[in-house]
């Protein structure tokens, strides 16, 4: 059985329980989210590309905060969800979690640090893989202040500042967002100057950041997004013990005061 | 080349602004690059402002606050000391040098300090190259 297969067989089990459940449906040839209520549906259910589906669930629960809904959950997803969760965007009471795990090929081209869920399930569809590093973080780590500032330098001005990154990232849910105020960002500049635009969007992920390389896949540029970010997700991890996405009691660290002696 | 770095240093309006003032008013001299800005607290600093500053060409940002316990906030410099370091890294990573940016307590009775960190902060400023320059 393979694992579109058996994930229908899941969703088929859960929609028993709940009213819906967020996945992915092929139709016309196109894949996209979709809340599948009915059997019949699931003949058009999809597994890849990848999508942020956590996004899709915020949205349907902020209009029907009752309603009990199933999601498809990858290993990011699964963290993004808890991120969400800690910050009051989504209530896990009201979900109903159906694990997906990546397969090798997947994991790969997201350079993911860990390609199945397990905290908020149990079991899920397909076998674990192992979890890939990102070479160009690495390969980054070992340069020079100069050549990173080169190599992001040449990477920012490909930006043609649409907004993407922003908009595709599950963690991305203020209502009014720094990068729209001219304050900070000068409107009408493409690319936007370096270094406020990348930098402060930077600046945001920190502790939320789970990894799901949603900002680099939407991206027209193809700027590797995902990879600034891990570079300092891994720090952040070092500095305060913190990695976003692992348990829902974490808090995270920039907003806590420090532990001090008085 | 030797040039004239400019930096701007962010002083709370409680601890360290008094500190720089004492500076002056004990005629202690100090590097006349620094630019002092007064804030409410050293946790107003926001990192999108200091990005801005090193945008409009400052070539350091000192971020001055109170030391843990004094400030006026009860922990605003808290949530300083977490960010400046994050943004260090941040700095570090996408290709500026992050000696740019420093963290420092700075009290109201220790116009010295204040006076010897500007100094100290200049000369390794002034060891890099204009943000001008490395911005174009």
């Amino acid at each position: 059985m393979n694992r579109l297969e058996a994930l229908r067989d899941l969703i088929e089990e859960a929609l028993d329980e709940v009213d819906g459940v967020v996945g992915l449906r092929s139709s016309s040839g196109y894949v996209a989210p979709h809340l599948f209520r009915e059997r019949e549906e699931l003949h058009q259910l999809a597994v890849s590309p990848k999508y942020a589906l956590p996004t899709t669930l915020r949205l349907i629960q902020t209009a029907h905060p009752e309603a009990k809904l199933g999601i498809v959950c990858r290993g990011c997803e699964e963290r993004g969800l808890i991120e969400m969760a800690k910050r009051n965007q989504i209530n896990l009471d009201h979900i109903a979690v159906i694990g997906l795990a990546c397969t090798a090929e997947e994991a790969e081209e997201c350079r993911c640090a860990k390609p199945y869920p397990s905290v908020l399930v149990d079991s899920h569809v397909g076998e674990r893989v192992e979890p890939v590093a990102d070479k160009l973080a690495e390969e980054l780590r070992q340069k020079g202040v100069p050549e990173r500032l080169d190599f992001w330098l040449s990477q920012f001005n490909k930006c043609i500042k649409c907004y993407g990154c922003r908009n595709a990232c599950p963690q991305c849910f203020c209502p009014e967002c720094t990068l729209e105020e001219e304050l900070w960002v000068e409107r009408g500049r493409v690319p936007p100057p370096f270094p406020s635009f990348h930098l402060i969007r930077a600046m945001h992920t920190v502790g939320k950041c789970v990894g799901c390389r949603e900002c680099e896949l939407s991206c027209p540029a193809h700027i590797p997004l995902t990879t600034l970010y891990t570079l300092i997700r891994q720090e952040v991890g070092e500095m305060f013990g913190y990695e976003p996405g692992v348990a829902l009691e974490d808090e995270p660290p920039l907003v806590l005061p420090m532990e001090v002696e008085s | 080349m030797m040039y004239e770095p400019k930096i701007v240093a962010y002083a709370c309006t409680y601890c360290s602004y008094p500190g720089a003032d004492l500076a002056g008013t004990s005629r202690i001299k100090y590097s006349p690059n620094v630019n002092i800005i007064r804030v409410l607290c050293s946790g107003r600093v926001s990192p999108e402002l200091i990005l801005r500053t090193f945008r409009e060409g400052a070539d350091g940002v000192l971020v001055l606050g109170c030391h843990f316990g004094d400030c006026h906030f009860i922990n605003g410099n808290h949530r300083t000391a977490k960010r400046i370091p994050v943004l260090q890294r941040v700095l570090e990573f996408s290709g500026i040098e992050p000696e740019r940016l420093r963290l420092e307590w700075v009290s109201a009775s220790e116009g010295e300090r204040f006076a010897q960190i500007v100094d100290e902060f200049t000369e390794t400023v002034r060891e890099l190259a204009p943000m001008r320059q490395v911005l174009a």
